[in-house]
């Protein structure tokens, strides 16, 4: 159960077209996200996924059976929605129960499962309270638990945590990556944000304008990401990207150096520059660098302790195995 | 936040509004205390204020003359059957405009609306005539279908404005919730809509219970809502102050307890959410 | 954005409404173009022979019909005028802090909700009659010469009584819109340097605009039609003095039994109220956008 195939999937509105043919096989009880800037049609993916939205041609394939024109109540599948879209004039409990209550389970079967949901969600002290009644952490079990009395063949989740404060954000991360642990069901999660990416997915889709980037392991995307943008989608501060005689002398296009990847000090090194804004977060210091001939602007990221201020000279230094080298058309040189 | 005014300001303003509240509640005032006087208190000169004999008895004068209460219940059945049965055809239609918008959705409400503004008097004779071959002249019925008609554009164009502002996510939550179309409606649409369905059914109602222009045009005797039976007082029975003033005031009494009631919603659902 | 399940039960829901305010729409109209080009008199029965245009010739050269125009628009842009700025006025003077506020708005909003013939017939013989009238009782206290208001200004004197039913809904409306104008604004604007007719004109009027067109737009729907109102007070008369189109129409038809003429006089209404409508929809069009 929950193995889903996408076949030269299309979607166009009107004469726009958002997602051009896509391939794409996610696997039985994989953690995959989706991920790229706002716009990029991951949403738009997802809800095809969902049903929600018919495909424009293409097929989609859920456990070898073809859903692509199925309605979404027949495809087996649940959604957590960015803004929970819990029904505001049920309790927590008839939220929770709606599916099942939609499926004609017997009364019974459906308590027992809300109560074991509502144990491993812990929400049983609020199964009596409506949604308005509840924190945005609380709002957002509901709508997981909701999902998941239904034993779907795999969980949808559209930005779930974009409208929680950052606190609350890492929490929420680490619940539903326990909960896949759980169940081993398969996810597909939507986000923006690199991060979220990064520490929860087995599998990340990086997708710009349509289409898929780069599909990997979050290691792989990044120590080899596929081409400029995922190079530079992947990873916080960004890479570093450099053209001109600089990358000449890689016999490259461009090369690109990660922050983390830059040594630097005040005395002496291959670049030289001048500190711009730095970025103190105690156990690192993320400086700006400028004047470097380079580019603009260099990130850098040196320890806590390194005593530079604005306006300091500061000497770069890149470790030569982790220069990545991009071609005219963006794309990895091996 | 609106800053402290001084208290002679603020003395002012409601002196100033009070006055002119009054004065344009006073037509109402005075046809309520003018009914329960006797006829010549009514007229008497200088008017009477509040120091007369009040009586009860052009209440019950109006009632066994012309038998107020048959042309209450036409009032009733008219007004409410009407807006019942236009709001069962214009939920769907609004659901629909709601939730799936297409390229023509704001054409077709848009036509909706200028459907509203054909004049009434410019299909006056072939209804008039059409009701006549029919049967439906002053019946109840005849009554509930025209107002149905001239109001189900204002109702279609209210709930599409109240469902609009339900999130489109909650009803995609319950169909992947695997809710059939009916049972989205029903327990999720429905409910949720509640409070804009209950201000589209009362403010119809009050429009409908003071449509002046059918009424008045296909009933007699028989069918007469309220507004007809009033118009019936023009002449000579209008002299008659104080059963004028009774008969006024039970026709406006219920319909003036229920606007008071709606009017916050009034405003939004008669600008079609555009102002709030 | 939806799937094509979806939009096909939509079209599937959205067209009872539609079929039946088309055939509304239709089905007497065509009659009625059809009904204005017959000899047609309830009155004489028999056949209604084909007349082309003179039914048409006779409406529009009737010198009733030039009158019942100018009180249509008289009585529209009256009501209009008076409400609006009575509206703003009124709306303006609420919306300052006062003791019983909610009472006052309840008193104001009155009159709305009281059904056409009542108004007018406690307006006509409760205030406006000569004899027994408070109107002249007043008068008569101020030592003046009692004023019988609907025989000799009966337009001006249904443009009051409507104005009154309808200066409630513009004031309400209007009030509604500036209590939702950001107070900020106003703020902003006195830091910099605007004196309180200043933030009126550049402020609060703009703000109100949106309100003023949809009180515009749905009083006119209202307005054009006006006929209790004088159908229970003046008859249309004294002559055609206070003769709109609608009573015009009504009076050749359900009167005069003229079907024919009748029917031309309700297409040039139609054809009236569509140039009005086509006006006040591309206003509302642009502001109701935004």
């Amino acid at each position: 159960m929950g193995r889903i195939t996408l076949d030269q999937v299309t979607k166009s509105f009107g004469a726009v077209e958002v997602i051009p043919p896509l391939n794409l096989t996610i696997d039985e009880g994989e953690f995959v996200v989706f991920v790229g800037p706002s716009g990029c049609g991951k949403s738009t993916l997802l809800r095809l996924i969902a049903g929600l939205e018919d495909v424009s041609s293409g097929e989609i394939r859920i456990d070898r059976e073809v859903a692509t024109h199925l309605p979404p109540a027949k495809r087996g599948l649940a959604m957590v929605f960015q803004s929970y879209a819990l029904y505001p004039h049920m309790s927590v409990r008839k939220n929770i129960a709606f599916p099942l209550k939609m499926a004609g389970m017997d009364k019974a079967e459906q308590d027992k499962r809300v109560d074991y949901a509502a144990g491993v969600l812990n929400l049983t002290d609020y199964l009596d309270r409506r949604p308005g009644q509840l924190s945005g952490g609380q709002r957002q079990r509901v709508a997981i638990g909701r999902a998941i009395v239904r034993e779907p063949a795999a969980f949808l989740f559209d930005e779930p945590l974009s409208n929680l404060d950052a606190a609350l954000r890492v929490g929420m991360r680490l619940e539903i990556s326990e909960l896949h642990e759980r169940l081993k069901t398969t996810m597909i999660y939507v986000t923006h944000d690199q991060v979220e990416a990064m520490t929860m997915a087995d599998k990340i889709v990086v997708l710009h304008a349509g289409v898929i980037e780069q599909v990997g392991s979050p290691l792989e995307l990044y120590h080899t990401p596929r081409n400029k943008f995922v190079a530079g989608f992947i990873g916080s501060p960004k890479m570093n990207i450099l053209e001109g005689p600089v990358a000449a002398q890689h016999n490259a296009s461009a090369i690109g150096v990660r922050p983390e990847h830059l040594a630097s000090s005040a005395e002496s090194g291959t670049w030289e520059g001048r500190v711009g804004v730095s970025e103190h977060l105690g156990s690192d210091t993320f400086f700006h660098v400028h004047d470097t001939g380079l580019a603009e602007t260099i990130t850098v990221r040196a320890s806590g302790e390194m005593p530079l201020r604005h306006g300091d000279r500061i000497f770069l230094t890149p470790d030569p195995d982790k220069i990545h080298r991009f071609d005219a058309e963006g794309l990895r040189m091996p | 936040m609106s800053r402290a005014v001084t208290p002679q300001r603020k003395a002012f303003n409601t002196a100033l509004a009070w006055l002119i509240g009054l004065l344009i509640f006073f037509p109402i005032l005075w046809t309520v205390l003018t009914s329960f006087k006797t006829e010549a208190q009514a007229i008497a000169d200088p008017p009477i204020w509040f120091n007369f004999n009040w009586t009860l008895e052009n209440y019950f004068t109006v009632q066994e003359r012309s038998n107020y209460f048959r042309h209450f219940w036409n009032s009733v059945v008219i007004s409410v059957g009407s807006t019942v049965i236009g709001v069962a055809i214009a939920v769907p239609a609004a659901w629909a405009m709601a939730f799936v918008p297409g390229k023509q959705t704001k054409n077709l409400l848009m036509w909706m609306l200028s459907t509203k503004m054909l004049p009434p008097v410019g299909v006056l004779v072939p209804i008039y005539l059409i009701f006549r071959s029919v049967g439906l002249l002053d019946t109840k019925l005849g009554l509930v279908i025209v107002l149905t008609l001239i109001n189900l554009p204002i109702i279609v164009w209210m709930l599409y404005t109240y469902f609009r502002e339900i999130p489109v996510d909650i009803l995609e939550a319950a169909r992947m919730d695997g809710a059939s179309l009916r049972n989205e409606v029903i327990y999720v649409l429905l409910p949720m809509a509640v409070p804009g369905i209950a201000s589209t059914l009362l403010l119809n109602i009050i429009l409908a219970w003071n449509e002046a222009f059918w009424t008045l045009n296909l009933t007699a005797a028989k069918a007469a809502p309220l507004t007809a039976f009033i118009a019936s007082y023009s002449s000579p029975e209008g002299l008659f102050y104080a059963k004028l003033s009774a008969a006024s005031t039970m026709a406006i009494a219920p319909i003036l307890i229920m606007g008071w009631f709606s009017q916050k919603q009034l405003v939004r659902g008669l600008t079609f959410g555009a102002v709030k | 954005m939806a799937t094509q399940h979806s939009r096909t039960a939509a079209r599937l829901m959205i067209s009872p409404s539609v079929l039946l305010l088309l055939c509304w729409m239709i089905v007497p109209l065509a009659m009625t173009v059809y009904f204005s080009t017959l000899r047609y008199n309830l009155l004489m029965p028999g056949s209604n022979p084909f007349v082309g245009w003179e039914n048409y010739q006779y409406f529009l050269t009737d010198p009733a019909f030039l009158t019942a125009l100018v009180n249509t628009l008289l009585l529209v842009g009256g009501v209009l005028i008076i409400t609006v700025i009575g509206g703003i006025l009124l709306g303006m003077l609420l919306d300052q802090p006062m003791w019983g506020q909610g009472i006052v708005r309840i008193l104001v909003i009155a009159p709305f909700f009281v059904m056409p013939t009542v108004s007018a017939l406690v307006w006509k013989n409760m205030f406006m009659n000569p004899v027994n009238g408070l109107f002249a009782y007043l008068a008569e206290f101020l030592g003046l010469q009692p004023f019988d208001f609907l025989s000799q200004a009966p337009l001006l004197s249904i443009i009051g009584i409507v104005s009154w039913q309808w200066l409630p809904f513009a004031t309400l409306i209007l009030l509604t819109a500036m209590q939702s104008l950001d107070q900020e604004q106003l703020e902003a604007a006195e830091m910099d340097g605007a004196g309180a007719f200043s933030r009126f004109i550049y402020i609060v009027l703009p703000h109100l605009s949106r309100a003023v067109t949809v009180v515009i737009l749905i009083q006119t729907i209202f307005l054009l039609s006006v006929f209790a109102e004088i159908l229970v007070t003046t008859n249309g008369g004294p002559g055609n003095a206070s003769t709109n189109l609608t009573y015009l129409v009504y009076a050749e038809s359900l009167l005069r039994f003229d079907v024919g003429t009748g029917s031309a006089g309700g297409v040039v209404a139609i054809v009236l109220a569509n140039i009005v409508a086509i006006f006040l929809m591309r206003m509302i069009g642009k502001n109701l956008d935004a």
